[in-house]
């Protein structure tokens, strides 16, 4: 066995006592390193800042401001004393314009980048996100007066209200009655009548204006004559007759209105006819264009048949039921015209226009056509497209227009029907978009100006160094 | 025969013999050997010494007288009319079997004759021409005795002549030597048989002058020379101080002490310095020191070492008085006088001694010595020191000198007799003892009546209890220390046993006389009560606290002998070394704790003061500067002097020698300062000025403990876990 | 409980595209950047250990738990996004902080233990260089004292040995070849192994190449030399053995000691790294 004995004496006698005030590899180099990697660091820094600002960033600047990513003083300027270079929205009004939201009654005007947060790589700065509306929207105070609308809208998902159009006690005001129920029955009378049965669907009616096929129900009409007293083209795009145009709305978004020349003509002009004796119906115009064609109509008709003045007056069956007695043999032409125009405004005017339109007592003694008011255009702040939703079958979003019988039905889909896809979490949860911007434009883009035009490329382009 | 012979008749003034041939007339009474010397006829002897009665134990000087049997001429007186020859071939026939006989038992050549060359058996032996003596040596040993200063005892070489025993008893009347045993066991014995130093011979070294062979030889101390003039021995007898030595003794040890001449501002000696001499002033002044600044040995109370040098620098303190203690007003020295604390300086006279302590102990020098006027000072070595000590007149010059200077202060630094008048301390002056002891001596008994008050005057005194797991060792007491006062009540037993650790000198107050002293003073009485019952009580709650000791592994290490261990858990201790820096920070930059020893289960017992309940390291302190205070913790006050004692002593390593940087006066252009450093002992203090231990407080991963090891242990060791504070 | 109170934001503010200088962001950076603060004080607080500012424990224990509640606060601050630049740089250097100090503390929680386990003659990790060479000196001391035996030397052979030889029956310093062994070959044989084998193991700091590091070997070693060598000089190569079972453990606590505080050489400049980094970063951004 070994005689080598450990003490504790002599265990501390190996020691030099002052050791630990010596140096060692592992201190010196703790202590080396401690001073090299932070020198390196800071080193670093200032060589990158020395070659361009892009160390400062906290992240790449998005696609559509690539292009002047480098040159930072554009938006970060210097404003308030030499310290703070945060962006201002001056900066940002440099190119773009930016109408307020309702000016007159916002309480506060968020900052540009409170809602469009840069430095966020290739996110499309325009979809703001939701927290931007709702800082005001949640809890809405407006300057004057009450609040019109929801008090406390945070997101799509629960909070949104029903859409305006359809408020509980809300209807159509479209004159111009349709059930959609009858014509969407298999067997319809078709534009060749009964023996030319049709099914209609959604599309024939229902077209997008970049949909140029022709309309299967359209009938080249008579035109009417416009105040101006210039025709008017039968196929009208949209842009023209829509209000509160928004922007860059393709012409695939919206459906194209309603004209009885596209949609209807070819099965409702036999509605228009006025009388056997002629194979032809009164122009859907104005019911004093009608009175006027009539007029012309039997006047040239009894100067070519003298003879018809003679035969004896038959009433239509229209006017019938409000005759009490049969009427006296015309003496003269015109009062045989008169009595024949009489029978047709009867049967047109308590009839045929009447069908489909709503007549209203006018000045004269010819009611008029009250004005058919079909909104265009429902959702009046907000933007819909039709081109996006191209897969989904009409009816799986309105869906009550085949059941509907009611002109007054309104046939808009409600919210719940948007919220099957759409839901604020977007993507996030399998759903499509439900953010604000989505729908929502924040910016009244009809009061939008002219931006500055005045940058020059060197300007945009080259990099400069420091700020 | 002769000396009835001559009481009878009446006697003649002289008689005539004749020896060899030769009338001679020699007066009546005359022993032959005397009678042929006086006449010039040479008779050998060996037991026969001419200032001593003779004995006639050796035969060696036989003579023939005509009668049937040789005479003893050392012995037998002359008659008128003798015929004597002594040198007849008979005669030499006879002295050489004798010598014969003698020289076969003798270790030739002998301690005497190797040294000088005078061993008078071989001198003898030698003219006898003998080489071989042809009888058997003696088989059975019969050993030496190296326990004396002065003389070797070679007790082979003793031919029992009886020299030594009538020189010491006759001639010097000091009746320590005398004879011992019969036949082979035959011997000289000192006292009753004891070895010599501890025996109560005075090293006057009459014995050894008078021994004829090797048996009683000078001792040199070994290694030493000592500078200086070799003093004459005569001179050296005329100095009261070695009234009653041998002149003999003196000349064979003129090596041993020298006269030395210092110039005024001449270092004597300096503290610290080892040494083996002692110094008397024969004339002239010193002054007596301690040169070490006091300072750099103890806890900053303050919490950072930086702001705390800063303050020193702007306002030194000069005194460092920790919280609770009474202040030390004395510094303890090997002197006659006491250094007082706030003015370390002291001044010595002519007939005054220093340096006894490290002369026969061999302590470091206590302090420093300078000659204030020229001086002449006698060294000596500790044979000659011995002497001087045993001898009666010098005693009588110590108590004068001791009693002047020193006891009063001794006296006053007890606290029980602080606040005597002059006059009760001038009576009891009168009736105090200077008493010695030698090493290992019982002064007082557990149990004994209690009957002396004794202040400790030289040496260490232990105070120890009997406990039932061994002794407990309560102090180590040094110069200036008391024990005893509990005497003083009267009717009371010894609390504890004292013995004298090496030599001890106590001044001894008998407690008869000072109780009769004290009916005149009733309040000095009342004090001592109560001081007494204090004391019992604190001694009392002292050994509450250790509780009986299980015998176990602990003794292995010795820890159950320590009070207080620094243990660090090794399987929490990440080796950062933080305690260590903790320590050094809060301790002038020394660590006091070394991070390595021994382990015990999974601990670290860290090389730190242990606060043992026996401190071997307060043994020997030649400044009394390290010391327990009432709580547990050793502390080393800052007038140490460095000499390592302490250091040496601990038998863990503990203290450490550390050297701090100094200004001390520059030597060699007296009025400037330099910068030097000075070693100062070095040791943990358990950081009594803060709450809890710097390394305990340091350690990031609570790994540091500082524990009682009984309590801490008591799970490990399985013994029931012991109460706190009852046993 | 504060890991709690962090998250209770963290569920309220979904980080929206909110960046680290939105409101809440800003928050969690200014906490998240003071816990790094007082963690990096540690480092300082070591250097002062007598001030009484609290006890070691306490720093370290509330270094690990800021700390590491600093790390998701950070998190939370940066909304999980990276950055670029010095936002990405100064990401990377506080998860290399993060990271090396859990690894510390885990190699703290088992480390000591290992160490104390395996090594049973462990020392200052400092002064082992010291130890180093006292051995060296030691077994050259062992191995001149075998070799003054074996060459009949007495003078120079320890107290031991020289009881043995005089056991044999020597008288003086006269040996008896018979009784005493003297054998000159096994004398430089042993020296030759001292000079070969054993003096460059222990002289070398971390030999791991040479034959004595390992255990077995020098056991087998060791064996062969113990029937070179008489039977009295055996304890003499015990004693060498365990020497050299010294220099192995030492060896070993070497790398034990390097493992446990090797991490803080990644640890400590990358924090420093990251506070500085940190101030110029909070500066920047709130700049900007």
């Amino acid at each position: 066995m070994t005689r080598r004995v450990r003490t504790t004496k002599g265990l501390a006698k190996r020691m030099d006592l002052q050791y630990f005030t010596h140096s060692h590899p592992l201190r010196r180099w703790k202590m080396y390193l401690s001073v090299a990697v932070p020198v390196i660091a800071v080193v670093w820094f200032f060589s990158q800042r020395a070659t361009g600002q892009k160390v400062y960033s906290s992240g790449p600047v998005s696609a559509s401001h690539a292009f002047f990513g480098k040159k930072c003083e554009l938006c970060h300027v210097t404003e308030h004393g030499v310290f703070r270079k945060e962006v201002s929205d001056k900066a940002c009004l440099a190119c773009h314009d930016a109408p307020a939201h309702h000016p007159t009654l916002v309480t506060f005007t968020p900052t540009c980048g409170s809602c469009h947060v840069e430095h966020r790589s290739s996110l499309r700065l325009a979809h703001t996100m939701d927290a931007g509306c709702a800082q005001c929207h949640t809890d809405l105070k407006v300057k004057t007066g009450e609040v019109k609308f929801a008090r406390d809208i945070e997101g799509f998902d629960r909070h949104h209200p029903e859409f305006a159009a359809l408020r509980p006690d809300a209807t159509d005001p479209g004159t111009v009655k349709l059930n959609h129920y009858v014509h969407l029955q298999p067997n319809l009378a078709g534009p060749k009548g009964h023996n030319d049965p049709v099914q209609m669907t959604c599309q024939d009616c229902h077209r997008p204006a970049s949909d140029n096929r022709p309309w299967p129900y359209a009938k080249q009409i008579q035109a009417c004559p416009t105040e101006t007293g210039a025709p008017t083209p039968a196929l009208q795009t949209v842009s023209a007759t829509m209000a509160e145009t928004p922007r860059d709305v393709s012409s695939r978004a919206y459906m194209q209105p309603i004209k009885f020349a596209n949609q209807c003509a070819g099965c409702h002009m036999r509605d228009l006819q006025f009388d056997k004796r002629f194979n032809e119906s009164v122009p859907h115009c104005k019911t004093d264009v009608v009175q006027a064609f009539l007029v012309k109509k039997y006047t040239e008709y009894i100067a070519a048949h003298p003879s018809a003045m003679s035969e004896p007056l038959t009433p239509n069956r229209v006017a019938l039921s409000s005759l009490v007695q049969l009427p006296a043999p015309p003496k003269t032409r015109e009062e045989w015209i008169k009595w024949q125009v009489a029978n047709a405004d009867r049967l047109l005017f308590d009839k045929g226009c009447k069908l489909c339109h709503t007549m209203v007592q006018g000045e004269g003694p010819i009611p008029t056509v009250a004005k058919s008011a079909i909104p265009v255009r429902w959702l009046q702040h907000a933007d819909f497209d039709h081109d996006a939703h191209r897969m989904v079958k009409c009816a799986s979003c309105h869906a009550r227009a085949p059941q509907s019988r009611k002109t007054s039905d309104i046939l808009l889909p409600g919210i719940a029907s948007c919220r099957g896809c759409h839901q604020q979490g977007g993507a996030m949860h399998d759903a499509a978009d439900g953010r604000c911007s989505e729908c929502h434009q924040y910016h009244e883009w009809q009061n939008e100006q002219v931006p500055r035009k005045d940058f020059t490329i060197p300007q945009l382009r080259s990099s400069a160094a420091g700020l | 025969m002769s000396s009835e012979g001559i009481a009878a008749k009446p006697v003649p003034q002289s008689i005539t013999l004749t020896i060899d041939g030769k009338p001679v007339t020699v007066p009546l009474g005359t022993t032959i050997f005397d009678a042929a010397r006086m006449n010039g006829i040479p008779v050998p002897t060996l037991c026969h010494q001419q200032n001593e009665n003779p004995v006639g134990v050796c035969r060696v000087c036989v003579v023939d007288v005509g009668a049937r049997v040789y005479a003893a001429s050392c012995i037998r007186q002359a008659e008128a009319g003798m015929v004597v020859k002594t040198n007849t071939e008979p005669l030499e026939g006879v002295r050489r079997t004798l010598l014969e006989l003698l020289m076969a038992d003798h270790p030739s050549p002998c301690a005497r004759q190797q040294h000088s060359g005078d061993c008078e058996l071989e001198k003898l032996a030698a003219a006898a021409h003998i080489e071989h003596p042809p009888f058997p040596r003696r088989t059975t040993p019969r050993g030496h005795d190296d326990s004396s200063l002065a003389i070797a005892v070679d007790h082979e070489a003793c031919i029992l002549c009886d020299r030594c025993i009538r020189g010491c008893d006759y001639i010097r009347n000091n009746w320590v030597l005398a004879r011992r045993g019969k036949g082979y066991q035959a011997g000289i014995a000192f006292d009753l048989n004891e070895p010599m130093g501890d025996s109560t011979c005075v090293s006057c070294g009459e014995c050894m002058v008078s021994c004829p062979t090797g048996a009683l030889t000078n001792r040199g101390v070994v290694g030493t020379k000592l500078e200086g003039d070799l003093v004459d021995p005569e001179f050296l007898l005329d100095l009261p101080v070695f009234k009653n030595v041998s002149g003999n003794f003196l000349e064979l040890n003129r090596n041993a002490v020298v006269e030395r001449h210092f110039r005024a501002g001449d270092i004597i000696c300096r503290e610290g310095d080892f040494g083996a001499t002692a110094f008397y002033i024969l004339d002239g002044t010193v002054d007596i020191f301690i040169s070490s600044p006091m300072a750099h040995v103890k806890t900053e109370d303050s919490s950072t070492g930086l702001l705390n040098k800063l303050r020193s620098f702007l306002a030194p303190r000069d005194r460092h008085q920790r919280n609770g203690d009474p202040s030390r007003n004395s510094i303890p020295i090997d002197a006659p006088i006491d250094l007082p604390y706030d003015k370390r300086v002291a001044q010595l006279h002519a007939g005054e001694l220093f340096g006894e302590m490290t002369c026969m102990s061999y302590y470091p020098r206590s302090a420093t010595v300078r000659a204030a006027t020229d001086v002449r000072v006698l060294e000596m070595l500790r044979n000659v020191l011995d002497i001087m000590q045993r001898n009666k007149s010098f005693r009588e010059q110590l108590d004068r000198t001791y009693k002047q200077r020193a006891l009063e202060s001794h006296l006053k630094s007890v606290p029980v007799l602080a606040s005597l008048t002059p006059e009760f301390i001038e009576h009891l002056k009168s009736r105090v003892e200077l008493i010695r002891y030698l090493p290992g001596q019982m002064i007082c008994a557990q149990g004994e009546p209690a009957d002396s008050f004794y202040l400790v005057r030289l040496g260490f005194v232990k105070v120890s209890e009997s406990r039932p797991g061994g002794d407990l060792v309560l102090a180590y007491l040094a110069r200036g220390s008391y024990f005893g006062e509990i005497a003083f009540l009267g009717n009371t037993t010894r609390t504890a046993t004292c013995t004298a650790l090496d030599h001890v000198e106590v001044v001894r107050i008998p407690g008869d006389d000072f109780r009769r002293m004290l009916d005149e003073f009733p309040e000095v009485r009342h004090k001592l009560e109560e001081v007494a019952a204090d004391r019992v009580a604190a001694n009392q709650q002292r050994l509450t606290q250790i509780e009986s000791v299980p015998v176990d592994q602990f003794l292995n290490q010795g820890l159950m002998e320590a009070q207080s261990l620094l243990v660090l858990d090794l399987d929490r201790c990440t080796r950062c070394d933080q305690c260590v820096r903790a320590c050094a920070d809060a301790h002038d930059g020394v660590s006091r704790l070394i991070r390595e020893g021994l382990r015990f289960d999974k601990y670290l017992v860290a090389t730190s003061c242990r606060s043992c309940r026996d401190p071997l390291c307060m043994v020997g302190c030649p400044v009394g500067s390290i010391r327990r205070r009432n709580s547990l913790e050793i502390i080393i006050e800052d007038w140490c002097i460095g000499c390592g004692q302490c250091a040496n002593n601990c038998p863990y390593g503990n203290i450490n020698m550390h050297p701090f940087p100094v200004e001390m006066a520059d030597p060699e252009h007296p009025g400037r300062m330099i910068a030097s450093t000075r070693l100062k002992a070095t040791g943990c203090d358990l950081c009594t000025d803060h709450a809890e231990p710097s390394c305990v407080y340091a350690c990031p991963h609570d790994a540091a403990h500082r524990v009682n090891p009984p309590q801490f242990f008591a799970s490990m060791l399985k013994q029931p876990t012991p109460a706190k504070g009852g046993v | 409980m504060v890991a709690a109170v962090a998250y209770i934001p963290y569920r309220h503010s979904s980080p929206q595209g909110a960046s680290g200088g939105s409101v809440m962001g800003l928050i969690y950076g200014s906490f998240g950047f003071a816990f790094m603060i007082f963690a990096g004080l540690l480092g300082a607080r070591k250097k002062v250990p007598v001030w009484r500012l609290g006890r070691a424990q306490t720093w370290m224990r509330g270094h690990l738990w800021l700390g590491t509640i600093a790390f998701p606060l950070i998190l939370l601050h940066a909304g999980f996004h990276f950055g670029f630049g010095l936002s990405r740089v100064l990401m990377w250097c506080f998860v290399v902080v993060f990271v090396s100090g859990i690894f510390g503390a885990g190699l703290q929680h088992f480390m000591p233990r290992l160490t104390t386990e395996r090594i049973p003659m462990e020392t200052i990790y400092e002064q082992i260089g010291r130890v180093r060479s006292q051995l060296v000196d030691e077994a050259a001391f062992l191995v001149e004292q075998a070799r003054a035996m074996l060459t009949g030397n007495l003078s120079d052979a320890s107290a031991e040995q020289r009881a043995v030889a005089a056991g044999a029956g020597t008288m003086g310093g006269v040996t008896v070849a018979t009784g005493l062994n003297v054998d000159e070959q096994a004398s430089s044989d042993l020296q030759e192994f001292f000079d070969r084998k054993m003096r460059p193991f222990l002289q070398q700091a971390g030999a791991r190449r040479l034959e004595l590091a390992d255990r077995a070997t020098s056991q087998a070693m060791f064996r062969q030399l113990r029937l070179l060598l008489p039977m009295n000089l055996h304890t003499t190569v015990d004693d060498l053995e365990n020497i050299c079972e010294e220099k192995r453990e030492l060896d070993q606590q070497t790398t034990y000691h390097r493992i446990l505080h090797g991490w803080l050489l990644v640890h400590i400049p990358f924090s420093y790294a990251v506070l500085l980094l940190g101030a110029i970063h909070a500066v920047v951004a709130l700049r900007y």
